[in-house]
């Protein structure tokens, strides 16, 4: 097939971030298009003046494999559609050929006995993006393999009054990834924070097995797909948790959930003051590559854009509800309108939380300062990543999977699902969608990133992550913010937008990226709006001189603060808040599920209404048709294109869902 | 590819049964980037102007709307001074109505409407759409001479141009609009006559 490397000059720098990151998917769904289209219109540049025969040769032989592949859907099972689209393996109409769909049918099919072997296989083929992630130096990514191969890690570290600690899990069998993100805001105190690494793994981890948590899945069309990154449909599948409260992981997350709450629990409420500075030698001595550090350093730095005026936290105040609200809030977060009363409903939760909530794991019983005594608020995040196979997932229900986590709100349960399967653009649609309609559910496209394996699942995670900070955990971003002194000097006012992006997983930017650019393509306008609002505000936090509170002590250490992991979220997040709030007026797609559940038949000859006017073409017989519920058909692939990013009819925009819920309730 | 069949088809329909005062073209190979042409409605400020519009078709077409701008400068409460055109159509769900149902024939016939009826309520053009509501007749005028001033002038010079076919004339026929149109002008009128035949 076609390679294609970076065409798109043009477009924004977004996109280059997005071409790295790179997605392997062959989606029939939103992604190919564009590589197609860019591939075509290069074509056509050429071709009008030099070589018009070529490409017209290209055309025909695009046309025929446009005849092959409707030939092909057309002949596939109901089940085996279902399953190729859902994998994305049908790719753009004209750009593959029979031969390939088939042998792509069979691999899926074959797959499902090894139930890892596919995502792996189209992380390892991303072979293109994952050269270019490596020149991204992603700092985080290069944590994130810590974190994999030592199974867990911990980390702490306090700015200011503040002191976090974050303990990350993997278990490299499941590629199941837990991040637990704790945050003391003690505003007496500045002390240094110990962080302890945490030697414990997880259970039944292997290092070695960290790094392939899923079988490999051969993609034979990866490269193709390369240079789009954007629109590469291509989505790992992840349901992320974060949950502020004790309990156990949602049912989502049963490997990991099961084993890491108890500990959890055990955890008194974590203070600052506790840390030792051994520890930090310690960490010191773990600390990851100098990029790392570097990374953090940069995060800390973009932190300071995040230390908007926000009420001063309350103290704190159980209140679990008030926590579920939080969640839902995401969007108020964005528009930082939030009402302080949300803001210590929250923080009261999080309080809460907090004592069971302290990651035991990671801290050495000595190493654990934390004081009782000390009632800071403190935020509790736990966020669990779990890779959902494809198989897996098709059995869920993508309807029950947002009721339960609706219903889980009331532990302000906050679950990230991405599916694997064509809906990228869906996704950050839906993912909109949402924030809005379902507050605890947020779907985020992921793509993969190269064969860095597991650590690509916990970079998503993190990603992920940081989402959720942004949008249910607004708030924290004050407390980290609280001491803008605490920022770098060293390193002075430098960062651009971009630069916190490049440091963050290329994927997370690439969402973000792709998330912005969708909302562009869909609405030039929102996109002007969009962008620059957010650079602003990037700049706005950036600007801010960053003082020494916290500098002054790294200052011996240079540039490369280890005590940072945790501000690197934060950075993401007001990106991501940004983004969000762009994002929030895209249209929101179906769920393959809802589009699955309406129904189909076969074009006959006496239809009375011959052609599809999505792509004005004339049924052909045996075609397969979809019939909304207000009677109006299209070719499937034509209309579950449209409804994965829309949920109204192509002629008579009548919502396809209300009535298909109904249908499908009675 | 969907987007390239389904333009293919849509261009075919433009050149056999184009909506009355409308033509749309491909520009030189290029499938993605085509050119349309509105005539100003009767009756309107617009009459007998020529208005040029570029036709940008997104990789998503059609599960995205196509990008329409104008290149002709037109007084109008909907369009701005880049000749972006604010119209529900051109934009997707939820904010706009554009849907796959939809094509280039019939957005257009939309803007050609729009330029007929432009939408106070929605402007894209403050001043303008306040004067096109409270001010009709300053409205009218401004718009009459911006119309005869980048629209009949250009349309007179392709005239000529098409009569003597000669190249150097049409330069001399070409009126010192503003730079983009003395610019576009000259491809245009290759297109149209292209287009023509």
């Amino acid at each position: 097939m076609y390679i294609i490397t970076k065409r798109k000059t043009t477009k924004a720098e977004n996109n280059n971030v997005q071409q790295r990151i790179e997605t392997v998917g062959l989606g029939l769904f939103p992604s190919t298009p564009p590589c197609f289209a860019m591939e075509n219109s290069d074509g056509a540049k050429q071709g009008g003046s030099e070589q018009p025969d070529t490409q017209r040769r290209r055309q025909l032989d695009r046309l025929d494999r446009e005849e092959a592949f409707y030939q092909f859907v057309n002949n596939l099972s109901e089940e085996d559609y279902r399953l190729m689209r859902d994998n994305n393996l049908l790719g753009t109409p004209g750009e593959i050929t029979e031969e390939e769909l088939l042998s792509r049918l069979q691999q899926i099919k074959d797959g499902p006995e090894q139930p890892n072997g596919s995502e792996n296989r189209s992380e390892e083929i991303g072979g293109p993006e994952s050269q270019e992630e490596g020149s991204n130096g992603d700092s985080l990514l290069d944590w994130l393999n810590t974190v994999r191969r030592t199974g867990n890690t911990t980390r702490s570290g306090h700015r200011g009054n503040q002191s976090w600690r974050a303990v990350s899990r993997t278990n490299p069998n499941s590629g199941d990834f837990r991040f637990s993100l704790e945050i003391n805001v003690n505003r007496n105190i500045s002390e240094q924070q110990a962080r302890p690494e945490e030697g414990e793994q997880q259970e039944g981890e292997g290092e070695g097995e960290g790094e392939e948590p899923a079988g490999p899945v051969a993609e034979p069309e990866t490269p193709m797909e390369t240079a789009e990154v954007v629109e590469e449909p291509v989505v790992e599948e992840l349901a992320v948790i974060v949950e502020p409260e004790p309990e156990p992981p949602a049912p989502q997350t049963p490997p990991l959930a099961r084993p890491a709450s108890p500990r959890d629990q055990a955890p008194p409420p974590p203070d600052p003051r506790a840390e030792e500075p051994p520890r930090r030698g310690q960490r010191r001595a773990r600390s990851r590559s100098p990029e790392q550090r570097r990374t953090r350093a940069r995060s800390e730095r973009s932190r300071s854009p995040l230390s908007l005026d926000r009420p001063p936290p309350r103290s704190p105040e159980p209140l679990p509800e008030a926590v579920v609200e939080g969640s839902s809030r995401t969007r108020q977060h964005v528009v930082s309108r939030q009402s302080p009363a949300e803001l210590d409903a929250q923080l009261g939760g999080a309080a809460t939380a907090e004592p069971t909530a302290a990651p035991q794991e990671a801290e050495p019983p000595g190493g654990e300062g934390w004081s009782a005594a000390r009632r800071p608020p403190t935020i509790m995040l736990d966020l669990q990543v779990r890779r959902v196979r494809p198989g897996e997932y098709r059995q869920r229900d993508s309807i029950a999977s947002r009721t339960r986590s609706r219903s889980q709100t009331s532990n302000n349960t906050f679950m990230y699902e991405s599916e694997r399967g064509g809906f990228r653009r869906t996704f950050s649609r839906s993912e909109r969608a949402g924030v809005r309609t379902y507050v605890s559910t947020i779907r985020i496209p992921i793509r993969r990133i190269s064969d860095a394996g597991l650590s690509e699942a916990t970079s998503m995670a993190l990603q992920s992550m940081i989402r959720q900070i942004m949008t249910g955990f607004g708030e924290l971003s004050y407390f980290m913010d609280s001491d803008s002194e605490s920022s770098d000097s060293n390193r002075g006012p430098n960062p651009a937008p971009d630069h916190g992006e490049a440091f963050l997983n290329p994927a997370a930017a690439a969402a973000a990226a792709s998330a912005a650019a969708s909302a562009g393509a869909a609405d030039g306008a929102s996109l002007d709006g969009g962008e620059p609002r957010t650079e602003e505000r990037g700049g706005e936090g950036r600007a801010p001189p960053t003082a020494a509170g916290r500098e002054g002590r790294l200052g011996p250490r240079g540039p490369t603060g280890l005590e940072e992991p945790g501000s690197l979220p934060f950075l993401r997040l007001a990106h991501f808040f940004l983004l969000n709030d762009d994002e929030d007026d895209q249209p929101r797609g179906l769920t393959k599920e809802q589009i699955d559940n309406l129904s189909t038949r076969n074009f006959g000859e006496n239809d009375a209404l011959k052609t599809c006017s999505v792509c004005i073409t004339e049924y052909a017989q045996g075609n397969k048709l979809r019939k909304l519920p207000c009677s109006h058909e299209y070719h499937v692939h034509c209309i579950d294109r449209w409804l994965s990013e829309n949920s109204t009819c192509p002629i008579c925009r009548r919502a396809v869902l209300v009535s298909s819920n109904r249908e499908s309730v009675v | 590819m969907q987007r390239n069949s389904r333009l293919k088809r849509e261009l075919q329909m433009l050149s056999t049964e184009p909506p009355p005062g409308i033509s749309c073209w491909q520009t030189e190979g290029q499938i993605d980037d085509l050119r349309a042409q509105i005539v100003g409605g009767e009756n309107t400020p617009y009459e007998g102007g020529l208005f040029s519009l570029e036709i940008k078709i997104p990789e998503r077409y059609p599960f995205e709307p196509p990008k329409m701008c104008f290149l002709t400068p037109i007084y109008h409460p909907n369009i701005d001074s880049t000749g972006r055109i604010c119209l529900d159509a051109l934009k997707l769900p939820p904010k706009g109505a554009w849907k796959p149902s939809l094509n280039i024939s019939t957005v257009l016939t939309s803007i050609q409407l729009l330029m007929a009826e432009p939408n106070p309520e929605d402007p894209l053009m403050a001043d303008i759409s306040f004067e096109y509501k409270y001010n009709k007749q300053v409205y009218l005028e401004k718009a009459k001479r911006w119309t005869e001033k980048h629209a009949i002038q250009r349309n007179k010079g392709f005239e000529e141009a098409k009569e003597n076919m000669a190249e150097d004339k049409l330069e001399k026929a070409l009126p010192m609009c503003r730079k983009r149109e003395a610019h576009n002008s000259e491809e245009r009128q290759d297109d149209s006559k292209k287009a023509c035949f």
